[in-house]
Formats: structure tokens, sequence, C-alpha cells
């Protein structure tokens, strides 16, 4: 054997031993990551907060199952349980910024699809497991199982989210499969653990977990299930994150039970004994003529109003363009100007809420602030319609065309909006076009609306997001066919084209450039008849619930919130005025009367703050 | 042909009328459903008469809009305001007559920086208040009434003549026939009638006819057990016998001799049908299945007032109208059971 063979062998063996090296080896983080995180954002819990106590709240029905996943999960009670499974960071009430959760730091790839993880070493499961970068990649393999019985998270995390990688146990990345700016990215990538050690997936998964309590990483977890009964939660004991920047004096109560009570006036009977903490009253209703008289007078109970500052959820009428008669852009011009949502905000609403002006409002830069809804007009109403060949009059005042009557089916789906349908139905009779009213069971309206089988749906679609959506709602792929949320069946190629080109845009300026013209655009076809927004929210309380200064945060949907990362667990109870106040109720004692209203988060609003004996 | 009553019938005619409490809420009850015929005279926002240029009677047919009366829009006259502007005019020859109660039971009465409900006011011409949206409270409890009346009575009717006729026939041919049928009332009878409302409001929002329809299907069952009995027992008599000895078919000795003298038996139940006939499409609308809004409806009135007790005149005046009706119903009902009592005519010694 010479040296030139000798050498070529030792070569050979090199290659494969690099070879393989390469093969076994961990991937690698690319250098040069810029790793951000938040710790200069002002935290917003209150230090004077004590620990302890039951909070008593209450759900209209017992949840069909305590998955989060599958089939009947999504349900109310859902939201208790998802509050307390974190995700990797979460966004900060009041500025908006993203702040850690489970993972401490993040850095963003160029490539506008990766965003890379330093997960919280502290980080435990609620039965004391570390969570690891195995539980993220197990999230992938679950969700994406055909054995969770759940087509969206099928689809999310198999369409929407491309791959999750490991570097080491405490460094990981998610991928989307589409680029998006980095803000929007990180939030869409910011998946939770799944726990491998407590889940067999295989195909009696969805029975056997039916009732099962999953282990969680929030601050509490499920310690009692009486079913039909209540459910009650429990602090989680030595929870990982009680002394991080943004969790320091909150989730104060021990214990927070949740009672189940189907109706909503005896859940405020109960509020009025004493046997929950805390009642929301947003609507009118319940605001005026419940919410009065001696234990609000004598200060048991407060009330707060509170502006808050959120993207408000599109509620109005919903047009079916693939209605023959609906399908005439001038009767729905028409209509828009027949529908006298002022009227309705005046009266039945008792000043309370707001027009809402456009689809999209609160999106920030995203929201065309420029659009303004069309007011109540009947001159211009009876010209639409004219123009639209509805000219003649029946004897019963309704136009008509070649003997078809100007009638139009209104599908809704809550008794509360009955009272406001009866004024709409009058004040469009003053235009010629009838509204008869379908009241549908919320599940068979929604059946009705999916199959796109209604006239005119009044309706609201969930809020929140980040940016306004268009897709789903305007796009031609989802038009005319069943189980798409393009309840007005538009289909136009012109909206088609921006819609893309929206979703396709990696800048802001870009986005927000074309959601403004598409805003414009769903304005002009008129498909859509905004109705009202609520620019606050309102509560009561019972005295020995304490809130923190300034009460609540911008985002706050509710003021006594158990639960939730960004902005829930604020409040406390003081176990010294509870005995107190329950010691002077049967005397009849007083205390100063708590009356807060609170508008430092109201939108175009001066900041001012009043409040009376806060507590 | 003078009509004449049978010697049996006009004593017990006599003998109902000789009950003052029965025969009074009879002729209270008589009234109201009279009434209610001409509702539309009585409480509407249409006016009565409207002198201008001539007499115009609005109240029945087509709509009258503004522009016919020197108003400036096109659509339905204001007939409360008209008569405001005549009264400002001065002029001898325009006025308006409006009914007693000038509003309707479906036109929400609001005012600027007031929140409905409103109480009862003279001065806003409101009696029993208005409702949550404003409606007036005396209309939609009058148009309620006519509505769960006519229910009622058809619903009645339509019961009657089926279970009359197989009830009859139950009786009268016994055997298999009886015996299928009895068990199939059994099963008929166990299926649950509120779910069966509750799955077709699903699918279809119940309208008059289809509510109607429904409740028959559910509730024919009870009649048919009375007629079986009366009939099983009159089919026994001697006089039936007597008939059939003659050479009467099966139809003469059902409609001349088994018929007439069941009569009783039906009778005294008609009250209590009206009643249970107006509960029912209380509790349908009570409970969000009966009629569609905004029909005028007792149950919905009940549904707000029990939600909004805050505001007591609207459950009060629901609650006054339904315990009138049903004490009326069963008074008239006991009336009539004393009347047709057989004991009544029958000494013994």
């Amino acid at each position: 054997m010479n040296d030139k063979t000798q050498n070529k062998l030792v070569l050979i063996v090199l290659l494969w031993l690099a070879a393989f090296a390469s093969l076994a080896a961990p991937p690698t983080l690319p250098a040069n990551l810029n790793w951000q995180t938040n710790d200069t954002d002002p935290a917003f819990a209150d230090p004077n907060a004590k620990r302890g106590g039951r909070f008593r709240t209450y759900t209209p029905g017992f949840p069909l199952t305590l998955r989060q996943i599958g089939p009947d999960a999504n349900n109310t009670f859902a939201n208790y349980l998802r509050a307390n499974s974190l995700s990797l960071v979460s966004i900060h009430p009041n500025t908006l910024n993203p702040i850690p959760e489970l993972a401490t730091h993040w850095a963003f790839d160029p490539d506008g699809k990766t965003v890379y993880f330093r997960l919280d070493p502290d980080a435990r499961w609620s039965d004391g497991a570390p969570v690891t970068a195995d539980d993220y990649l197990f999230t992938m393999e679950f969700m994406r199982s055909k054995f969770i019985l759940d087509p969206f998270s099928n689809n999310y995390y198999g369409e929407i989210l491309k791959d999750v990688v490991k570097y080491d146990d405490y460094t990981i990345a998610v991928a989307a499969a589409d680029a998006k700016p980095n803000y929007e990215l990180l939030f869409q990538v910011a998946i939770g653990p799944t726990p491998r050690h407590f889940h067999k997936l295989d195909e009696n998964w969805v029975k056997n977990y039916n009732w099962r309590v999953e282990p969680n990483t929030g601050p509490y977890q499920i310690s009692e299930v009486r079913k039909g009964k209540y459910v009650e939660f429990a602090r989680v004991e030595d929870w990982w994150g009680s002394d991080k920047r943004f969790y320091r004096h909150r989730f104060n109560v021990d214990y927070v039970r949740v009672k189940i009570i189907r109706d909503q006036n005896a859940a405020y009977s109960y509020f009025a004994k004493g046997e929950l903490d805390s009642f929301g009253l947003v609507m009118p209703r319940l605001w005026y003529k419940k919410a009065q008289g001696r234990p609000f007078e004598n200060g048991y109970i407060g009330r707060i109003k509170f502006y808050n500052d959120v993207p408000q959820s599109p509620q109005g009428f919903f047009l079916n363009t693939g209605d023959p008669i609906l399908a005439d852009r001038n009767v729905r011009l028409g209509l828009a100007y027949a529908i006298n949502v002022d009227k309705v905000i005046r009266t039945v609403l008792r000043n309370d809420y707001e027009r809402l002006q456009t689809m999209n409002e609160g999106f920030g830069d995203y929201s065309n602030r420029d659009i303004h809804a069309r007011p109540f007009d009947i001159a211009k109403a009876n010209q639409h319609f004219d123009n639209a060949g509805w000219q003649t009059r029946g004897p019963d005042g309704i136009r008509t065309r070649n003997g078809e009557r100007l009638s139009l089916r209104v599908t809704y789906y809550s008794q509360d909006h009955t009272s406001r349908l009866v004024v709409f139905k009058q004040e469009a009779l003053k235009a010629g076009v009838e509204l008869t009213l379908q009241y549908l069971d919320p599940s068979a309206a929604y059946k009705q609306i999916m199959e796109k089988k209604h006239q005119i749906a009044l309706m609201a679609w969930a809020g929140g997001g980040l940016t306004p959506r268009y897709w789903e709602h305007f796009h031609s792929d989802n038009a005319n066919k069943p189980a798409t949320n393009n309840i007005t069946n538009t289909a136009d190629p012109l909206m088609d084209r921006e819609i893309i080109a929206y979703q396709k845009a990696t800048t802001k300026e870009e986005r927000v450039r074309l959601a403004r013209e598409l805003e414009l655009m769903v304005h002009e076809s008129a498909v859509f008849i905004p109705t009202y927004k609520i620019p606050y929210t309102r509560e009561a309380f019972w005295r020995w619930i304490r809130l923190p200064q300034g009460y609540a945060t911008r985002t706050s949907t509710e003021i006594v919130e158990p639960f939730g990362t960004s902005s829930g667990g604020l409040f406390w109870i003081d176990e010294d005025v509870k005995t107190e106040v329950q010691r002077a109720r049967p005397l009849g004692e007083k205390f100063d009367p708590i009356e807060i209203l609170d508008e430092t988060w109201r939108v175009g609003a001066q900041p001012q703050i009043s409040g009376g004996g806060a507590p | 042909m003078r009509f004449r009553l049978n010697p049996v019938t006009r004593r017990r005619w006599q003998r109902f009328r000789q009950i003052r409490r029965g025969y009074w809420s009879a002729m209270l009850l008589g009234t109201l459903i009279a009434a209610t015929l001409i509702a539309e005279l009585l409480i509407n926002s249409r006016a009565l008469i409207v002198s201008y240029h001539g007499w115009h009677f609005p109240t029945y047919g087509a709509v009258r809009p503004g522009s016919d009366f020197g108003l400036d829009y096109a659509y339905e006259t204001n007939y409360r305001e008209l008569k405001k502007k005549f009264a400002n005019d001065g002029d001898a020859d325009t006025w308006v007559l409006l009914p007693p109660v000038p509003f309707n039971p479906f036109e929400t009465d609001l005012v600027e920086n007031d929140f409905p409900p409103f109480a009862p006011s003279f001065t806003s011409g409101h009696l029993l208040g208005t409702d949550i949206t404003g409606r007036d409270v005396l209309a939609r409890l009058f148009y309620g009434f006519r509505i769960a009346i006519v229910f009622s009575l058809l619903l009645l009717t339509c019961e009657y003549l089926i279970g009359v006729v197989i009830g009859c026939l139950m009786g009268f041919w016994g055997g298999t026939f009886d015996l299928l049928l009895q068990r199939l009332i059994e099963i008929w009878s166990n299926v649950p009638f509120l779910y069966v409302i509750m799955i077709v409001a699903s699918v279809v929002p119940p309208g008059f006819g289809t509510l109607l329809l429904i409740t028959v299907a559910f509730s024919w069952m009870g009649m048919t057990t009375y007629m079986r009995t009366a009939t099983y027992r009159e089919n026994a008599r001697d006089y039936v016998m007597a008939a059939r000895a003659i050479g009467a078919g099966s139809g003469r000795i059902i409609f001349r001799h088994i018929l007439p003298n069941t009569v009783s038996t039906i009778v005294t139940f008609i009250p209590f049908s009206l009643t249970a006939g107006i509960t029912a499409l209380t509790a349908l609308d009570y409970l969000g299945f009966g009629l569609p809004a905004p029909t005028p409806s007792w149950g919905e009135l009940l549904k707000q007032g029990t939600d909004n007790l805050e505001s007591l005149w609207i459950v009060g005046s629901v609650v006054c109208a339904i315990t009138l009706v049903l004490m009326l119903a069963t008074f008239i009902g006991e009336a009539i059971r004393e009347a047709f009592d057989p004991r009544a005519f029958l000494f013994y010694e």
C-alpha cells in the first residue's frame, strides 16, 4: 500500500465521518440573530394586591367536554381553559408590544416566515414536569393528527404553519407557510406546548380525554368538577410565573368557582344575593333597569363603566348578493338608507351604543376612518329603489315590481335584537320596504347562513385579530358555497386581486394602503350595513372586589376577569371588607357608593378620569 | 222553518241562565270576543274619520300616504300628528276622529331622550304603558287576545272534529279497530310535543298554520277517550237496539241517536279546551317557539314582563288579562257542567 492510497483511504474515512456527523448533529441556529425581549414596558398590576379568597362567576351551560380540541370543544367554557394554556409570547395590554410568556426571547429570520424562540427554562406544567422544546414538537404532531377530529386545528397547524424545529431543549424555531410582516408573523407562530407525557393519541383519544384534566402552564388548574353544578379552578401551587415581570401581583385569588346558571336573570339574582362576585352589565337593559337600588346606593355593590380600545366586531346587516332582489346594488343602497340605526341607538339603546361606520373598526392604521356609514335618508332610499325598478306601491304601502313585493327576510338569533328589529322594520316601511323577521335559535341560524340561504343576516363576527380579514369574507373563492364566511356571496374580480395582493404584501405600509382600499370597496358594494359598536365595557362588583390603579387595561373586555395572561387576574379580594359588608348589609349601614367612569382609553376623546370613592 | 230547540236543550239553557256567575261570564267573554272582530275600530293608529276635502275612512283598505292629507311624505300618514296639525290650523272643516286607543300593536311610540318601557299615563295615551320597545301594552294585549282566541277556537274545532270522529268509531265498531287505535294513541301521546315544536322551529319558523297543525296533531287524542266511552255506553242502550231492530243503518244510528246523546259530554269540555288552547299558545310564545316576532302575543309580553320585573305594568297587565280570561272560561265551564248535569232532572224517592 503506497502513501497515495493510504491518504485516499484516510480522506474517505474522514469524509464518511463528516457526513455522519452532519446527519446526527442537531440543526444549528443561524448566526447573527437579533434576539429581542421586552423587559422595559411598564408592569400593570397593583403591588398592593393581596392573595387569597374565592372568586365566584358563572357560565350559562355546563361544558360538553374538558378537552380544548376536538368535537364540542369550541364552547364558552373553553375560554377558561385557553386562558390558562399559555403560548410562546403574549401582547402587552396597554402598549400592544409583544411580551415574553413561555419564551423569554424571540428573533426573526430574514425570510419573513420563521421566528426563533428561547424558551423560559423556569416554565413548568401544572404536574411539575418542565416545558421543553419537545412539547412544541408534539403540538405539531398532535394538532395535525386525524385522531383529534378537529379540521380547524388540522388546517391551521398543517397549512398555515409549516414546521417546528428544535435546536436544543430550550431553543426552537416556528415557521409559517407564507411571509408576513414581523409583528403579525410573531403572533401567528406563537403556538402553545402540548404535554407529550399526558396524551396517548389513538382512535379513542376524543372519547378517552373528554373529562380528563390536561396539565397546563397557566396560573390556575381545574381542581373540582361537579357535573351540572360548577367547575372549580385552584391556583397552581408555586406557579412558575408568579415572579415574572408581567405576572407579579396578579392572579391573586386562590380559587375561581365557575357556577352553571342557565338564565341571565337568575344569574343576576344570585349576584344580587352576593353569591356571585361580579356581573357584566354591557346591555342597557341590565345597566339601567336591573343594576339599581339599595345595594348600589349603600355602596355594597359598585359599578364601573370603562372605555376600552379594541377591534370592534363587525355587527350589522349582511346582504346576500346571491338573492335575486339583493343582487341589485341599487336595492342594497336603498336598504342602507332605509335602516334607521340612529333612531334605534337614540331610543331602544338609550344612546349607549355608537354607530359603527365600517366593517373593520379599531384596527388602528388599518381602519379606514374616512368612510362613514350611510345615514337614514328616505329621499335617497326612495331614489335608489326607484332606480332599481321598484316604483309602484301596493295597497299596504310596500313597493312592488311586476307584481312582486319588496319584502326581505332578516335572519337573526338573539332575542335581545327583537326589540331593535321591530324599530328597523317600522322605519323601513317609510321607504316602502318590508322586513320580515325570522328568529332562529343560534345553531339553526348559523346553519341557514352558512348554507347561504338567508336574504339578510343580522349578526356579528367575533372580533379580534390583529388586522382586518378580507379573504374569508369577500373573496370569490368563498362565494356561493356552503361553510365559508363569505355570507354576502361577494365575487368581484377586482376585489379578488386586491385581497390577494393584501395577503401577499409584506410591508405594513402596503398592507395598510390595501386594507383601506378594500374597506372602501366593501362600502361601495353596499353588502354590509354597519349598525352599532360598543366602545366600552360595564360591570357591577361587590365592594370586596378590589381593582388595581387604572381599574383595567386598554384592551380589557372584562374588568373583573380572573384568567387571561393579557389583562386578567388584576383584581383581588379583600376578606376584611367582605366581613364588614356582610355584617353591615342586614343592618342597612351605608358605605360610600362606588360609581366609576373611566375614559383613559376612549378613542377620539380627551382622557379624563372621574370616580367616586374608588374601593 | 222556525228553529226550535228540543225541550231538554231548552231546559238546560234556562238552567244555565239561572247560574248568574256563569251566565254573565259567558256574556262578558262573548262581548270581548265580538269586540276583537272590530278591534281595528277600537285600537288602531289609523283614524276612524278624517275630514279633509270630504270625509275619509282610512281604517280598512289601502295605506293612505301622508300626501293624501296635505303632508309632505309618501309613507303612511301619522294620524295622531295629523290631528294635532289640524287642531293647530284651526280650520273647522278639517278634523280627525281617532279610535279610543290611537295606537296599533306594531308601532313603536318613542320619545327622544327617554327610554322605553314607559309607565302607564293618560297624557301619553298609553293606558297600560308600553313594552320595552315602546309599543302600547293595551294594543298588544288586545290584538294578542284576538290571535290567541282565534287560534284556540280553530284548535278546538279541529281537535273535536278528529277526536269525535275517531272516538265515536272506536266506540261504535269496537273490536280490532278499537284495540289498534288505542295502542296507536298510546304511542302517539308519548311523543314529547315540546321537542317536536322545538325541532320544527329550528328548521322553519312556525307560522300560524304550522303551529296550529302541530298542536292539533298532538292534542286530538284527549277527546277520543271520552267519546269512545260515551259511545260504548250509548251503544248498549235500549233505544239504540230498538233503532237497530227497526233496521236503521250505522250512519243513522251514529248521527241521529248516539251523537246527540253524547253532546253533553262534548259541550262541558269546550270552555276548558278554550283555555287550554290559549295557555298552549301563550306558553309556546313565552318559550320563543311560538309565532314569529313582531306578532302581538301574550306569551311574548309575559316574557318581557318577567325579564323586566322593574316595569311592573307589563307583567301586571298580561297576568291580569290571562287570569281574567281563564277565570271567565272556568265559570262558564262550571255553569255548563251544572246545567247539563242529568241529576238536576232526576228525582230519587
